[in-house]
């Protein structure tokens, strides 16, 4: 068969061909059959899931896509209309909005994935232990997470951000925080019906710690709810830091990030240039548009179930 | 009732008492000195050493923080709210003129929301999948996705570009001119109703549908109720039941969403106020605003839980 099989010199017995045919496919393969399911059963989902793989690709390869540099000022084009050489105009020192919207796109996206990857991974982390012993434990996290959301989130990152001064670090961090509570949440709750499953309560009687019974026996259930949250929330995510920018508590310029180009475009005068509102604005609405519908449209594939659990920008539904 | 309100109230004093904690935490404990954010970095390197000390012994800030945060809260009980570092306006004033205007906003986004939210979940769970239903949730789904802020200096923009209209600037009162306090109010209001109308709509969509499966509704149908009877007698009150409490959940992030919104639109009321603080670095104001802004949204879910209970008897004992 394969140039790895020893026996390839022997004719192989047809018995034996039918059960190497049967064998589980490797995880490859059972990557490219769910992906081909995916398309098939929601094709809107799987464009933006390209969309999302899209925008992805732009921000890494900023440097070669863009036309100009982010930061070069072209004294002799200064706030001019969309025409042929800037397709997006430029802003009020001349500097290409085009090229500012693309490399943009790396500022949101590191702070999106930084802060969901910190923030919903330990509120999922923290909510796995508080599911799975329970107890007073569970009670005191239960009500430590419920005092976190007692916090309007956009205000509690924006106190967080103002209170630690600006960077990349500190805006991750601020939103970071604020995912905390959805993850544990979310989490928890499927982590407190797996926990009443018989071969859960197999592995138990077979003396297994609970750190194995955490990672091997829950923890793999637990990927999918994750990932449909982790997608979700990075559409929030981008939001929050859009905002935190255009309040001038986000990553400063001269770094050019969506929010703080539309802040900027604010003090070009008593009228913003119509061009330079209009698209670092649209570039915010479709990133959060293909996040938000690709983590949809992964939960449909993977859990009907959760359809009410985890819903669309931050799972609030979750906190009724 | 009583007593489940009376836990409430117990829950939600804690809540407060925590939310003064943190707040205080993040605002003086985190690294960052206030004087650096009161005279910029660089007027910070020309004071001298006793200068330094002698302003922040001036704003209290040299004593142990223990002290400080009893005399925070201690000011706050006397209802001193402190002021502006930069300003001569205190927290109290500012509250007094631009607080009505948020309220109004907030008021109104959250009407506007049911208004549009309820009948366009109606139609979409009446007829799942057909066109009506696709469109409101494209429409949903992209209200989601659109920043509040940037909407409304889209239409802000668009009103200057089409109309040549813009809102009055300076603030007014709703009871001296009507006319202009209407006019400042309506963009930030409709902006975040729309918001979250696309919210209500989602989560009455899914609660609807799963209400009209029920046995009851079935039997309602079964004796002969004409269809509408059936959706606004049996089947809405119930499935208005979570978006009550979605719609508590919302007036946190109206609240919010409301310091970008205003900024997009000028609107001098407390978001904006919000905004040049942290636009300033103004940590007093900043630290009495959040936590101005919190209890107001601990209260307002205490008194949705409340309705729920009041609505749902159910929910009183469990």
């Amino acid at each position: 068969m394969t140039a790895a099989d020893p026996d390839t010199a022997l004719p192989l017995d047809p018995a034996i061909a039918a059960t190497r045919e049967l064998a589980p496919p490797g995880p490859w393969r059972r990557f490219g059959r769910g992906l081909r399911n995916f398309v098939r059963r929601s094709p809107l989902s799987a464009f933006w899931g390209v969309v999302a793989a899209a925008i992805i690709i732009v921000a890494v390869a900023a440097p070669v896509l863009a036309p100009y540099e982010p930061l070069k000022s072209d004294f002799r084009h200064m706030t001019k209309p969309p025409a042929a050489p800037h397709y997006f105009g430029t802003d009020q020192i001349g500097r290409d909005t085009l090229s500012r919207v693309i490399y943009g796109s790396r500022a949101s996206l590191t702070v999106a994935i930084g802060a969901v990857l910190f923030g919903t991974t330990l509120g999922a982390l923290w909510g796995l232990a508080s599911g799975y012993f329970g107890g007073r434990f569970d009670i005191v996290s239960q009500r430590l997470i419920e005092f976190l959301q007692s916090f309007p989130d956009l205000i509690l990152a924006m106190a967080i951000a103002m209170a630690l001064g600006a960077g990349f670090g500190t805006v991750i961090v601020a939103i970071a925080i604020t995912r905390i509570p959805f993850g544990g949440r979310v989490i928890r709750a499927v982590v407190l019906s797996l926990k009443e499953m018989s071969y859960v309560e197999a592995a138990r009687g077979l003396g297994a710690s609970h750190l194995r019974m955490m990672a091997r026996h829950i923890l793999p259930q637990c990927i999918a709810p994750y990932l449909i949250l982790a997608t979700t929330h990075l559409g929030v995510a981008i939001i929050i830091e859009a905002s935190l920018g255009f309040l001038g508590v986000g990553i400063p310029p001269p770094t050019p990030t969506w929010g703080n180009m539309l802040a900027d475009s604010l003090n070009a005068g008593l009228v913003p240039p119509w061009w330079l509102v209009l698209f670092p604005g649209c570039a915010i609405t479709v990133t959060v548009l293909a996040f938000s519908l690709l983590g949809d449209g992964i939960r449909d594939l993977v859990d009907p179930r959760l359809r009410g659990a985890v819903s669309v920008r931050g799972g609030k539904a979750a906190a009724l | 009732m009583y007593g489940y309100i009376l836990r409430r109230l117990v829950f939600g004093g804690l809540t407060v008492l925590g939310v003064s904690i943190v707040v205080f935490a993040v605002l003086r404990v985190l690294p960052g000195d206030p004087l650096v954010a009161i005279f910029g970095p660089e007027g910070f390197t020309k004071l001298s050493e006793a200068e330094r000390a002698r302003y922040m012994a001036d704003l209290g800030l040299s004593d142990p923080l223990i002290v400080q945060y009893l005399h925070w809260m201690g000011d706050i009980l006397r209802g001193d709210l402190g002021r502006s570092f930069f300003r001569a306006e205190s927290v109290a004033d500012m509250l007094s003129r631009r607080g009505p205007l948020t309220a109004e906003i907030a008021l109104i986004a959250v009407v506007l929301s049911w208004i549009v939210g309820i009948p366009v979940a109606i139609v979409s769970a009446l007829k799942p999948n057909s066109l009506g239903d696709n469109v409101s949730r494209f429409f949903s789904i992209l209200f989601l996705a659109i920043p509040g802020f940037w909407f409304g200096m889209l239409i802000v923009l668009a009103c200057l570009f089409w109309f040549g209209y813009r809102a009055p600037m300076g603030g007014a009162s709703l009871w001296a001119d009507p006319w202009a306090n209407l006019q400042i109010v309506i963009g930030p209001a409709v902006v975040l109703g729309l918001g979250q109308a696309a919210y209500i709509a989602r989560m009455a969509r899914s609660s609807l549908l799963e209400v009209i499966r029920e046995d009851y509704v079935r039997t309602a149908r079964a004796k002969g109720l004409p269809g509408r009877l059936v959706i606004s007698i049996h089947a809405l009150p119930n499935a208005l039941l979570p978006v009550v409490t979605l719609s508590g959940i919302l007036m946190g992030f109206v609240l919010a969403g409301s310091i970008p919104v205003e900024r997009a639109f000028a609107t001098p009321g407390l978001g904006f106020a919000m905004y040049i603080a942290v636009y300033e670095r103004d940590v007093f104001v900043m630290q009495n605003l959040v936590f101005l802004y919190s209890i107001v949204f601990v209260m307002l879910n205490i008194l949705i839980d409340v309705t729920i209970a009041w609505l749902d008897p159910r929910i009183r004992y469990r």
